[in-house]
């Protein structure tokens, strides 16, 4: 597979690719890679927090003791903090990069978030567990999860009065698409997912009492419909198997949607919604790696975040700055805006975190320290104000690793191992006119073209 | 307002960017003559409890749910034979004196939602509590009738998704001078110098570059404007009147931007709630207070508005933490001169009558109040921007 091809793949199913990556893979052909690609991720590793300090808490402790119930969520809160950075650290030294990858992916589209850390990492293995697997079995887990089940008010979905804040988002924007169902599903449907709950420990319970066991209309078929049974219906719309594909192809290979490629990836899954023979018939299409889609796509924040972290190992050393640092790019892990998740795309970029995305890489791999030049007419530069007051972040940066890896790379190489999309003649020429003496200087200038914002 | 008109008026704003310093006085006078309306927005986040803020002192329901968080009588600045203000809110009392406050009880919308999350996400949309809008309703009046970034103005670190538009979107600055030297890199601008054309015409790369360039200028705009205006009054010294400070300095340097989003944290008072909404709607009075004076020594205030919001009220009933938990509809505070209807703009709609949480119902959807100010201060069309026909309320 030639560098392209790698890098491209690479920065879709995962966040880039080293200089070692690209010399093994080189001598591999397509299928080769990719089989390679599904094999690191064939089997999920858990993400798991150390949750000892709630230990102490049980059911009738949290729901008779209000205080006792604001200690345990203060702590959780805290936990889902650690939980996100956890999450992103993983995302930098990760093996199994296309099922990280495709977890960021249902995240997004199943985007839910909850106060309880137990909860919260449930659903993030879920995700995690289901990446790869069948979509319809993925589907029913979610709609059992307790973070899910909370966040879209399934709690409160009783025979006698339904909530179809569940059953709307389900058809919405988990699987059809806006105009792909009447309210008159979502109203049936709702009464197929009454009385589902959960427990303290989060294990998923269905309350006998509060179930509607009567007969519903759905998409044409009558039948005493539970949830999983109104999946089923759901699946076997082509419309589902369409729906999803349309968001795996914004996601993975372009934001302007080519509906053919659409309608030929629809007819794949719809066979048996199994997510990996998706992912490989993307990954083997020829067209997945024609000129129009490379460097085409505007790095997430967290992949940009993590793609620089992945080149210059960095340590963080509070986990409150990598929760900034997502906040100011627009991007929290595990907090995404609402139920339809982040929109993408231009989206992510306003005046204010075009300006920081530019600026970060200089601000983290200087360790925040970057001098004032000059004494000007200002009293305060961007640097000095977050250093001063409020020093940006505080990191340890490991450029040996980074030397090390880049040994062997020219100036040249470096900047076509960092930058995907073409840089145009007057980039070109004002690069050349840099001094290049250092790989660490030129590596945090790549960093900071527009470019680098490309994948 | 039409876009056409909207560019004129520009233009003939910043042909007075380079009035010199000496007649800067007329400045605001041709600025005022314009009618350059400029809306300024406070969110007091985390859920403001309203019923502790213009408290139903007469009622009894309020003492009976609140045995050991009411507000005493005799601790009220009582306005009418109903209602009376919290006493950290007296420099407020002084604007309703004046008539520069309108007050516009139970505010709301339809199936309220209780997380903070969402319910800012619906009072920054302006969507319904079933709908999910990607964009903003600020954001929307730019992609229509604004042209440049700075046309709205947060005074931030990073933009809420009100500013934020389909194509375009407001700029965050909490500092012009920090926001100025960070745009101003030599890196940056040697980039930016070398970039083609070419560029411009690439999806999404191009974007980029586009994007750039414009916080490269609105940040000089900004920041150019900012220097030229002082603050004739004396601010507290917080976060939040800091934001008030900076707001008043770019108004008063007559900067084309017609509306500012700022925000008050802190009010998610589920626990110990009387000293935590003391100091902060003392923090809020206070703030507001320093900031109509400032605006009104330079001549300024009759051209601004202020919106005063929270993504929703408090629980009716006080919980065993002495606070109260998330409810739903509120009051919402409208401050300016020339207000049509200065004092209480409706009746509150009393106790008696409450959802099945116990929270307050809603009698004005906070939608038809965007769409007061849309259509009657901004002057544009309303129904270009609010999906759905909300009828204008008659406060101004």
């Amino acid at each position: 597979m030639n560098q392209q091809d790698i890098q491209h793949l690479y920065w879709r199913a995962g966040f880039g690719a080293t200089p070692s990556q690209f010399n093994k893979l080189s001598k591999l052909d397509k299928r080769q890679v990719i089989d390679a690609l599904f094999q690191n991720s064939s089997r999920p590793s858990r993400l798991e927090i150390d949750t000892t300090a709630l230990e102490q808490f049980t059911v009738k402790s949290v729901f008779k003791d209000k205080s006792k119930q604001r200690e345990f969520l203060k702590i959780s809160r805290e936990k889902v903090k650690e939980f996100n950075t956890l999450w992103v650290n993983r995302l930098v030294v990760t093996d199994e990069l296309l099922r990280e990858k495709m977890t960021l992916f249902w995240a997004n589209l199943f985007a839910c978030r909850n106060k309880n850390i137990f909860y919260v990492q449930h659903y993030n293995n879920t995700l995690r567990n289901n990446a790869l697997e069948n979509f319809g079995a993925f589907v029913k887990a979610i709609s059992k999860e307790p973070a899910m089940l909370k966040y879209l008010n399934s709690n409160q979905n009783r025979k006698q009065k339904p909530n179809e804040n569940f059953a709307r988002e389900l058809m919405e924007l988990f699987t059809l698409g806006e105009g792909n169902y009447t309210e008159e599903d979502i109203k049936e449907s709702a009464r197929a997912f009454t009385g589902y709950s959960h427990n303290f420990e989060g294990k998923f319970v269905l309350r006998k009492f509060q179930h509607d066991y009567d007969f519903k209309t759905f998409f044409g078929h009558t039948g005493q419909y539970d949830g999983d049974d109104i999946i089923d219906i759901i699946l076997k719309q082509k419309q589902c198997a369409r729906f999803i594909c349309r968001k795996i192809y914004s996601f993975f290979v372009n934001e302007v949607v080519n509906e053919d490629r659409v309608e030929e990836l629809a007819t794949v899954f719809y066979e048996d919604y199994n997510i990996e023979n998706l992912m490989r018939h993307v990954f083997m299409s020829d067209w997945f790696y024609s000129e129009e889609h490379i460097g085409s796509k505007i790095k997430s924040p967290i992949e940009f975040l993590v793609g620089i972290t992945r080149t210059v190992p960095v340590k963080f050393e509070k986990t409150k700055d990598v929760l900034k640092i997502q906040k100011l790019l627009g991007q929290i892990l595990l907090d995404p805006p609402n139920v339809a998740g982040w929109k993408g795309g231009k989206s992510w970029i306003d005046s204010n975190t075009i300006m920081l995305r530019l600026k970060l890489p200089s601000v983290i791999l200087a360790n925040a320290k970057i001098s004032i030049k000059e004494k000007g007419e200002f009293e305060d530069s961007f640097e000095t104000y977050y250093s001063k007051k409020n020093k940006f972040v505080s990191v340890k940066i490991d450029w040996e690793t980074f030397e090390k890896q880049y040994s062997n790379s020219s100036f040249e190489d470096l900047k076509h191992q960092l930058i995907v999309p073409k840089l145009s003649d007057g980039t070109e020429t004002y690069l050349k006119a840099l001094s290049q003496n250092s790989k660490r200087n030129f590596c945090v200038q790549l960093m900071s073209l527009p470019e680098y914002q490309m994948c | 307002m039409e876009r056409r008109q909207f560019l004129k008026q520009s233009t003939l704003a910043s042909s007075l960017f380079f009035v010199p310093n000496f007649v800067k006085a007329f400045e605001n006078l041709a600025t005022t003559s314009l009618g350059y309306k400029r809306l300024v927005i406070i969110q007091l986040a985390g859920g403001n409890d309203g019923l502790n803020t213009i408290i139903p002192f007469n009622n009894d329901v309020y003492y009976r749910n609140r045995p050991t968080i009411s507000i005493k009588k005799n601790e009220i600045i009582k306005v009418t034979d109903e209602l009376g203000f919290n006493s950290n809110l007296l420099p407020l009392k002084k604007l309703y004196d004046q008539g520069h406050l309108t007050i516009i009880n139970n505010v709301g919308y339809p199936n309220p939602n209780r997380s903070h999350f969402r319910s800012t996400d619906i009072w920054e949309t302006a969507s319904d509590s079933n709908q999910y809008l990607q964009t903003g309703w600020i954001g929307r009046y730019l992609d229509k009738y604004g042209n440049k970034s700075y046309n709205a103005i947060e005074t931030d670190d990073s933009l809420s998704l009100a500013l934020k538009g389909q194509n375009i979107n407001g700029i965050a600055t909490k500092n012009p001078q920090v926001l100025f030297r960070t745009s101003q890199d030599p890196y940056f601008k040697n980039v930016l110098e070398h970039y083609e054309d070419e560029h411009l015409s690439e999806h999404n790369l191009g974007y980029l570059y586009k994007t750039m360039i414009a916080a490269e200028s609105s940040a000089k705009y900004i920041f150019e404007k900012h220097k030229t205006a002082s603050n004739k009054h004396e601010y507290p010294n917080n976060e939040f009147a800091n934001q008030l400070k900076t707001t008043s300095k770019l108004i008063n340097s007559g900067i084309e931007t017609k509306v500012f989003y700022s925000s008050l944290g802190g009010f998610d008072t589920h626990a110990r709630q009387l000293n935590k909404q003391s100091r902060l709607l003392k923090i809020y009075a206070e703030g507001i207070d320093a900031f109509v004076s400032d605006l009104k020594q330079q001549g300024t205030f009759n051209d601004t508005l202020i919106l005063t919001f929270s993504e929703f009220g408090r629980r009716v009933k006080q919980n065993a933490a002495n606070g109260t938990d998330h409810g739903a509809a509120s009051n919402v505070f409208i401050i300016g001169n020339k207000l049509k209807t200065p004092g209480f703009y409706n009746d509150f709609s009393g106790l008696s009558n409450l959802d099945g949480n116990g929270d307050l119902k809603y009698t004005i959807d906070f939608r038809s109040i965007y769409a007061t100010l849309l259509g009657k201060w901004l002057a544009v069309d309303e129904s270009t921007i609010l999906s759905n026909n909300f009828s204008r309320l008659d406060f101004i």
